[in-house]
C-alpha cells in the first residue's frame, strides 16, 4: 500500500494563481492535501503564459514557471461568469476544508465567494486570503507582483551598492518564500485550531507584511537607533573578508566568510601564504574590517588563480565557510549535495514530457512528502472531480463543458 | 481568546537558522523554550545592537526573533544538564535544532534517543546542507548559503560581482521551510501519535527562491543572470523620481494586460512620446526584451517621473490599475498609511530601554486565533528556575560561565 502524505484527507478549493498563492497550495499538495486548482480558459492564470516554455513554444500547458508551482494538484476549469459554474464551485467549497485565493479584495466578493458567503454554507471553513495589501485600508485595492512587493517592503532599497540604483534580488522573491511559507504556516495553525474546537476562520495576509517581518532588523535600527539603513553590497558590519571573490573561468565566484582569526590563518595557509598576507593589518578582525577594500582586492587576485570548486573544498576542509556562487547549470548538473538529496525530480507532464521540478526542501524520516504528479493541464481533472466529489456523472459533466460552463 | 497553537511545547535549541521558526510557533501561542548554551545562543551576537553596544543582551536581531519564548540555559556537555534536557523533551511536541549533523548523536540526544521516551516528538534539524551527503559537514553562514543555493548569482548588476540580499535571506529561507515542515509534522503527530525527524537544508530552501532559473535551463538551455539596475524588459524595473525611486512593472508578468493600462495612464497625463507605446510591437515580449525598447521607454518615462514624488507616482499609477510601488526605505514603512491602517507595527519592549518601540507585528491576521507577541525576548537564563520548578526539579545553583556570546 502506498503511504499517504501527512496532510491526506484535507481538501482545498484553490483559487490562487500566479506566484505566491500557487506556491503555498503546492506545499500543501506535495504533503498530501487534495488541492483542486480552480482555473478558467476565460481568465488564464498568467503563469500559464509566462516563460520559459517547453521547446520555447508558447502554450497554456507548456510553461515551466507554472508547472513548478502547481505540482501534485488537479485542475478544475470553470467559467465563473456563468451562474451554473458558481453553483458548482460553491458545492466544491462546501466539500472542502480550505478555500484559498490571492486576488485583490473585491474579486471574490463580486463572485459571491467571499468568506461570509462560504461560511454560510460551510461554517467551519478555513478561508485564506493573500492579497497584496490586505482586505481593507486605503491601499487595499492596489495591485502588484513580487518585485513591487520587494520594493514596497524595503528589500529592494536595502540590496545592492550604495552609490548605484537599488538592485534587489533579481527575482519576485516575496512570492517564492516569504508569502507562501507564512501563508501555509498560518493555514496549518488554523487547521489545528479547527480540529481542537470545530471552529473555522478567516486568514487575511497582506503580501507586503511577511517580507517586512523578515527585514525586522532594518526597522529596529530605525525605531531604536534612529538610523536609516542603506544597502552595503556584500559587506558585513563587522567581519572581513566577507564577499565573493573571482575564480578561474568566466563569471565564476566564490563566497568566502571569515569570522575568526583562526579562520583567517586557515585561509592564509590554504592560499600558501602569499607575501601580502604577512601584512599585520590582517591580524585582527577589526583591522581586517577597517581595511576591507584593500583586503578584497588582494584576496581577489589570489583566488583568481584557483578553480572555485577546488578552493571551496580546501577552505571547507580547513574550517572556513566558502561556497561557489552557483548558477542553474551548477545546481542541476554538478552539485553533488543536491543530487544526494534528490532535489531535482523529473516528472512526465502530459504535454511537456519529462521535465525538471524542485522537490520539497525538507525530508521526512517516515511520512511521504514528495511530488505526487506533474502540473495539470488546464481543466484536466474537471470530469473526474465532478464525479468523485459532487457525484455529477461524466455525461452531465461533458454537457457542461460543451456549453462553456466548465472551461 | 484561544491560541491556535495552545498546548504545544516547543524546545528551540537553534541558532540563526531556527530562531525565527521558533518565534512563529511562539507568537501563535505555543509554549516555546529557548534552550541556550551558558554563553548565550549565537543570534545574541548578531547586529544590529541597541545603541551599538555589542553585548549578549543588546542584539535587536535576537530580540525580534525570540519573542514569546522563555530562556533556559543548559550546558549539554554536562551530564546533569543533559538529563534535564531529556526530561524536558518528554514533555515536548517539537524540538528545533541547528547543530552540525552528528552533534546531537555524539551527546546521546539524537532522534532515536529522544523518540524512545516520547514517541510523538517531532525533531526538526535545520542545517546548511542537510543531515547527510558530501557537503553535510560544510560550514555556511548566510552569504555562503545564498551562494550555494543559487540566489546570490541572480543578485547585483551585470557589470559587478554578484551582490547579496539584505537581511540574511538564506537564514530566512531555512527558518521558513523549517517552520512549514515542522507544522506539517506536528499536525500529523497529533493525529497519529508518531513523530518524525525532519531534515531541512538551507541550500535547498534557497533553491526554492530561484523563480524560473532552473526551468529556463531545463526547457530552454538558458542561464539566468543578474540584471540589477537595468530594466528586465521595457517598463519593468527601478526608475528615479523626484524624491527617490519607484518600481514599475508596466507589462506585468506573463500576459501583457497591464501594458494597455499603462498606455492609458501616460495618455491621460500627456506624457510626451508615449503615444508610440500603443504600436503593435510594444505588445510583444520579444520587442520589450530588446535594448531598443528599454532605451525608448527610459527616455520617455524618466523625464515624466522626475516631476513627481514616489507617493504621487504610486497613487497615480495604482489609480490606473498598473503595478507600481515606491522603493521604500525602512523609515518610509513607518509612515505607510496602509501599514498604519492594518496596525502592522506593534509596540515592543526591551528591559534595557525605558520606552517601548515599534517592531513588525503580525505577518498574518487570523480572525479567531490572532497572532500575539506574548512576551519580549528573554534575558539569558531568565526562566531557569521557573522551568526547572515546573519539571519538578529543584533549581540547583551552579557556577556560571563567563559569557562569551560576543564572539563565535
Amino acid at each position: 500500500m502506498t503511504k499517504r502524505g501527512p496532510l491526506a484527507g484535507i481538501r482545498v478549493t484553490d483559487f490562487t494563481w500566479i506566484g505566491a498563492g500557487s506556491f503555498a497550495t503546492k506545499m500543501l499538495a506535495d504533503a498530501g492535501a487534495e488541492v483542486i486548482k480552480i482555473e478558467s480558459a476565460e481568465r488564464l492564470d498568467s503563469l500559464r503564459v509566462a516563460p520559459p516554455f517547453k521547446d520555447r513554444i508558447k502554450g497554456v500547458n507548456r510553461s515551466g514557471y507554472f508547472s513548478d508551482r502547481n505540482t501534485s494538484k488537479r485542475s478544475f476549469a470553470l467559467n465563473l461568469k456563468d451562474a451554473r459554474a458558481r453553483e458548482i464551485v460553491l458545492r466544491l467549497a462546501k466539500e472542502s476544508d480550505v478555500v484559498a485565493n490571492n486576488f485583490t479584495p473585491g474579486v471574490m466578493e463580486r463572485l459571491g465567494l467571499d468568506y461570509d458567503s462560504i461560511r454560510a454554507i460551510k461554517p467551519d471553513i478555513i478561508y485564506l486570503s493573500m492579497s497584496m495589501q490586505g482586505s481593507s485600508g486605503p491601499h487595499s485595492r492596489y495591485l502588484g507582483y513580487g518585485l513591487t512587493i520587494g520594493a514596497l517592503s524595503g528589500l529592494h532599497h536595502l540590496s545592492g551598492l550604495p552609490e548605484r540604483l537599488p538592485a534587489g534580488t533579481g527575482t519576485n522573491y516575496p512570492d517564492h518564500l516569504p508569502n507562501p511559507c507564512h501563508g501555509v504556516f498560518a493555514l496549518l495553525a488554523a487547521l489545528r485550531h479547527r480540529r481542537r474546537t470545530g471552529e473555522g476562520q478567516h486568514i487575511d495576509i497582506a503580501q507586503t507584511e511577511p517580507t517586512i517581518a523578515l527585514l525586522a532588523p532594518s526597522v529596529l535600527e530605525y525605531t531604536v537607533n534612529g538610523r536609516v539603513v542603506n544597502r552595503t553590497g556584500n559587506d558585513h558590519p563587522s567581519f572581513a573578508p566577507h564577499g565573493v571573490y573571482p575564480c578561474a573561468g568566466t563569471d565564476r565566484w566564490l563566497a568566502i566568510v571569515v569570522t575568526t582569526d583562526r579562520q583567517w590563518q586557515a585561509l592564509v595557509e590554504v592560499l600558501d601564504a602569499p607575501a601580502w598576507t604577512a601584512d599585520e593589518r590582517w591580524n585582527t578582525a577589526s583591522s581586517r574590517h577597517a581595511n576591507r577594500r584593500e583586503l578584497d582586492i588582494s584576496l581577489g587576485e589570489a583566488t583568481r588563480q584557483w578553480s572555485g570548486e577546488e578552493l571551496m573544498n580546501r577552505l571547507q576542509v580547513a574550517g572556513v565557510a566558502a561556497g561557489l556562487v552557483q548558477d542553474a547549470a551548477d545546481l542541476i548538473d554538478r552539485d553533488p549535495q543536491l543530487a544526494h538529496r534528490g532535489h531535482w525530480v523529473r516528472l512526465d507532464h502530459a504535454e511537456m514530457g519529462v521535465s525538471l521540478y524542485n522537490a520539497p526542501p525538507y525530508r521526512f524520516s517516515s511520512s511521504r512528502v514528495e511530488l505526487a504528479s506533474a502540473a495539470p493541464l488546464l481543466g484536466e481533472h474537471t470530469l473526474e472531480i465532478l464525479e468523485e466529489v459532487l457525484a455529477i456523472g461524466r455525461v452531465e459533466g461533458q454537457r457542461l463543458i460543451d456549453e462553456g460552463v466548465l472551461v | 481568546m484561544t491560541s491556535a497553537l495552545a498546548g504545544l511545547r516547543v524546545l528551540d535549541m537553534s541558532g540563526p537558522l531556527g530562531n525565527y521558526c521558533g518565534k512563529l510557533f511562539g507568537d501563535l501561542g505555543a509554549d516555546v523554550i529557548l534552550i541556550e548554551p551558558p554563553g548565550g545562543t549565537q543570534l545574541r551576537s548578531e547586529p544590529p545592537f541597541i545603541h551599538d553596544r555589542a553585548d549578549i543582551e543588546s542584539s535587536l536581531a535576537f530580540a525580534y526573533a525570540n519573542t514569546s519564548k522563555r530562556s533556559l540555559t543548559l550546558d549539554l556537555e554536562d551530564q546533569g544538564d543533559r538529563a534535564t534536557f531529556l526530561r524536558l523533551a518528554t514533555t515536548a511536541d517539537l524540538v528545533i535544532e541547528t547543530f552540525s549533523p552528528g552533534t546531537l548523536g555524539s551527546l546521546g540526544l539524537d532522534y532515536t534517543a529522544l523518540m524512545s521516551t516520547n514517541k510523538r516528538l517531532v525533531l526538526t534539524s535545520i542545517t546548511p546542507f542537510g543531515q547527510t551527503g558530501p557537503y553535510a559537514q560544510y560550514q555556511a553562514d548566510d552569504l555562503v548559503g545564498l551562494a550555494m543555493g543559487g540566489l546570490l548569482y541572480l543578485g547585483g548588476y551585470p557589470d559587478t560581482p554578484p551582490i547579496t540580499t539584505y537581511g540574511n535571506q538564506a537564514y530566512a529561507a531555512a527558518n521558513l521551510c523549517g517552520a512549514v515542515a515542522s507544522m506539517i509534522a506536528v499536525l500529523a503527530a497529533e493525529q497519529t501519535g508518531t513523530g518524525e525527524h525532519v531534515d531541512v537544508s538551507m541550500q535547498e530552501a534557497v533553491v526554492m527562491a530561484l523563480e524560473t532559473a532552473a526551468q529556463f535551463y531545463d526547457l530552454e538551455g538558458a542561464i539566468k543572470k543578474r540584471w540589477g539596475g537595468k530594466q528586465r524588459h521595457a517598463g519593468t524595473g527601478v526608475f528615479p523620481c523626484k524624491d527617490g525611486y519607484i518600481y514599475f512593472m508596466a507589462g506585468g508578468v506573463g500576459g501583457n494586460r497591464f501594458w494597455r493600462l499603462s498606455c492609458d495612464w501616460f495618455e491621460e497625463e500627456g506624457v510626451p512620446g508615449s503615444a508610440q507605446f500603443r504600436d503593435e510591437r510594444w505588445f510583444t515580449h520579444e520587442f520589450l526584451s530588446t535594448d531598443e525598447a528599454k532605451t525608448i521607454f527610459h527616455d520617455v518615462f524618466v523625464p515624466y517621473a522626475a516631476n513627481f514624488t514616489m507617493e504621487e507616482l504610486y497613487r497615480k499609477g495604482q489609480d490606473k490599475h498598473v503595478p507600481i510601488a515606491p522603493v521604500s526605505t525602512p523609515a518610509d514603512l513607518l509612515k505607510n498609511p496602509q501599514l498604519q491602517h492594518r496596525e502592522f507595527f506593534v509596540e515592543m519592549k526591551h528591559f534595557l530601554l525605558p520606552e517601548s518601540f515599534l517592531a513588525p507585528g503580525a505577518p498574518y491576521a487570523l480572525s479567531r486565533t490572532p497572532w500575539r507577541m506574548s512576551r519580549p525576548a528573554p534575558r539569558l537564563g531568565e526562566h531557569n528556575a521557573e522551568i526547572l520548578e515546573e519539571l519538578g526539579m529543584a533549581s540547583q545553583p551552579r557556577p556560571t560561565r563567563r559569557a562569551v556570546g560576543a564572539t563565535r
